[in-house]
């Protein structure tokens, strides 16, 4: 499967403030991939490089180009919405259409029309006129219309009430998603995208600290219930996070012995939201 | 190109007060020649109605021109900060436009296409009024502003105006713009305060007046380059009319002076240098993304 992020020690310092401390991941054709990470992480340095946004050091190709010098080409291919890009207030919804149709080569009118007409938004309405979903909707419906190689989105859903949050989803899934694309998207709401994620990278510090397949999670990962009684043993097979639920002690562990683990508790595979908080609880072990 | 035609269009979508404005001076020059006072003394040799017609148009045109200058400065000091500003920088880099093209349409827009709409706001303004003053008052002034040829020579004169003045203060132009993409807040102050630190500081430790010099041509030293001085016997000539001496263009080709203003080595100097700030802002709206 042919790479389309590539990073390289990827390194991006703001004075002495290292926000992202030679990052290593890639991204692979027709993946739905989540940037995780709690707020400061390096998340959105990481996204701004991909995306040609700003400098840094360190080696980035995506879809074979050096992003910052060279981010108009790779805008035809690649199109994001970031979390604080924001629609300009004058900008009437067929004034957008007919600027990005008129300046993007993959742009497709029909499409973004088609978006649209689900909505109440009409044309001659300007983005000040609009309430916080309805622009996001339209930004939508104009990246959505672009056919890109590489869809990145940033925190999406923001302002969406959770019908119009899950309807995004199911479009990007159903109508969009096929395997000539890649999506990457961040989001701190990880339980609305775990579902639809086949990679997940989470981001601490500016450091990579997981970069998986989501079929590999369960053979990477496990967590194992255990009684009170069996803690003692289940902490000797060194779990990287622990905590109490209900009576019983959650340990999760990587690279596990599954079959001295079944021994003490019902093992499960943890959900990419439990494997967030016990990749990223620091010393909770 | 066509991305450029759609980054002016932008600009015309963003900026209403482009062609509002000028069409809101001509309307109110049209309304006065409609119900203000037209009887204006009354004029009589031909050679009086060339000078008269002649005057009323161009100062017709310089009100616009004026007006335009002063928008056209703001529309460059805000353009690329407003982006910023309003957070739509991001979704602007988001489309396949570089910012070299970005920075060059918004240029473009505030020397060549915004002068255009008010040269053809003046001039469909000026036709106007022409009419309505010969109608009003055709007993005392009539037909001296209804001239085609002194029109058509303005038409030539506004035009070379646009273009000659577009690289004279080029240098202007570059640096509002790389305020406009550099500065967080405060454009107006930043646009000012540097050159003006620079004047006093030389002035204080050097006691030299290099940057005041250069400031001072540059804002002045335009038209004295771009057209023939009033003591060029070739492009004036005075007359006297009831014993008032009245100095007038022999006519528009005879001021014009492209030779003059392509050989002056301060029209290149200014192209340099405007070329280095415009050079400067494209850096700042690839690097500074966010306020």
């Amino acid at each position: 499967m042919p790479v389309l992020i590539d990073a390289r020690d990827l390194t991006k310092k703001y004075g002495t403030h290292v926000a992202l401390d030679h990052a290593n991941f890639a991204v692979q054709t027709g993946r739905i991939v989540g940037l995780i990470g709690p707020n400061g992480a390096g998340k959105t340095s990481a996204l701004r490089a991909i995306l040609g946004l700003t400098s840094y050091e360190g080696r980035l190709r995506v879809l074979g180009r050096e992003p910052f010098s060279d981010r108009a080409a790779l805008m035809k291919d690649a199109c994001f919405i970031a979390d604080v890009a924001v629609l300009p207030a004058w900008l009437r919804v067929d004034q957008a259409i007919d600027f990005v149709a008129g300046v993007h080569p993959r742009f497709r009118r029909d499409r973004a029309l088609a978006l649209l007409a689900k909505s109440q938004i009409t044309g001659k309405r300007r983005m000040r006129e609009l309430s916080k979903g309805m622009k996001t909707q339209v930004h939508l419906a104009l990246t959505m219309a672009i056919d890109a190689k590489l869809l990145v989105l940033d925190e999406p859903t923001l302002g969406l009430d959770i019908l119009a949050r899950r309807s995004f989803y199911d479009a990007l899934v159903n109508d969009y998603m096929d395997e000539t694309r890649t999506i990457l998207i961040t989001t701190h709401q990880v339980e609305e995208v775990e579902n639809l994620l086949t990679d997940v990278i989470f981001i601490d510090k500016g450091r990579i600290v997981l970069d998986s397949s989501i079929e590999d999670i369960a053979t990477r990962y496990a967590a194992v219930a255990v009684t009170d009684d069996n803690v003692a043993a289940a902490r000797a097979e060194k779990p990287f996070y622990q905590r109490r639920t209900l009576g019983k002690t959650l340990l999760y562990f990587e690279r596990p012995d599954f079959d001295r683990l079944s021994g003490l508790g019902e093992v499960l595979t943890p959900s990419v939201s439990d494997l967030f908080v016990a990749k990223l609880s620091h010393g909770a072990a | 190109m066509n991305t450029y035609s759609w980054l002016v269009r932008r600009e015309f979508w963003e900026n209403r007060a482009i062609w509002i404005v000028p069409i809101v001076i001509g309307a109110a020059l049209t309304l006065a020649a409609l119900f203000g006072r037209a009887d204006i003394a009354a004029v009589s040799s031909p050679a009086q109605n060339r000078v008269l017609g002649g005057t009323v148009l161009f100062a017709f045109g310089v009100t616009f021109f004026v007006v335009m200058s002063i928008y056209s400065s703001w529309y460059l000091l805000d353009c690329l900060y407003a982006d910023r500003k309003d957070r739509s920088v991001l979704f602007w880099k988001s489309l396949p436009i570089s910012d070299t093209a970005t920075v060059l349409a918004k240029l473009f827009t505030g020397l060549i296409a915004i002068p255009l709409v008010y040269f053809i706001a003046a001039d469909v303004s000026t036709l106007l009024i022409a009419f309505i003053i010969s109608v009003r008052a055709r007993s005392t002034i009539g037909n001296s502003l209804w001239q085609p040829d002194v029109w058509l020579q303005l038409q030539a004169l506004w035009l070379y105006l646009i273009v000659t003045s577009a690289i004279w203060y080029l240098p202007f132009a570059g640096w509002l713009l790389a305020v406009s993409a550099w500065a967080k807040r405060a454009v107006i102050l930043w646009s000012i305060l540097p050159p003006l630190a620079l004047y006093l500081l030389e002035r204080w430790f050097f006691g030299t007046h290099v940057v005041g010099t250069a400031l001072g041509d540059r804002t002045l030293g335009y038209i004295p380059r771009a057209f023939h001085a009033m003591s060029d016997q070739r492009a004036w000539v005075t007359t006297v009319i009831d014993n008032d001496a009245i100095t007038a263009p022999a006519s528009v080709w005879s001021l014009l002076n492209p030779l003059g203003f392509v050989s002056s080595p301060a029209t290149w100097i200014g192209v340099i240098v405007g070329s280095a700030f415009i050079a400067g802002a494209i850096q700042f709206r690839l690097r500074h993304a966010e306020l």
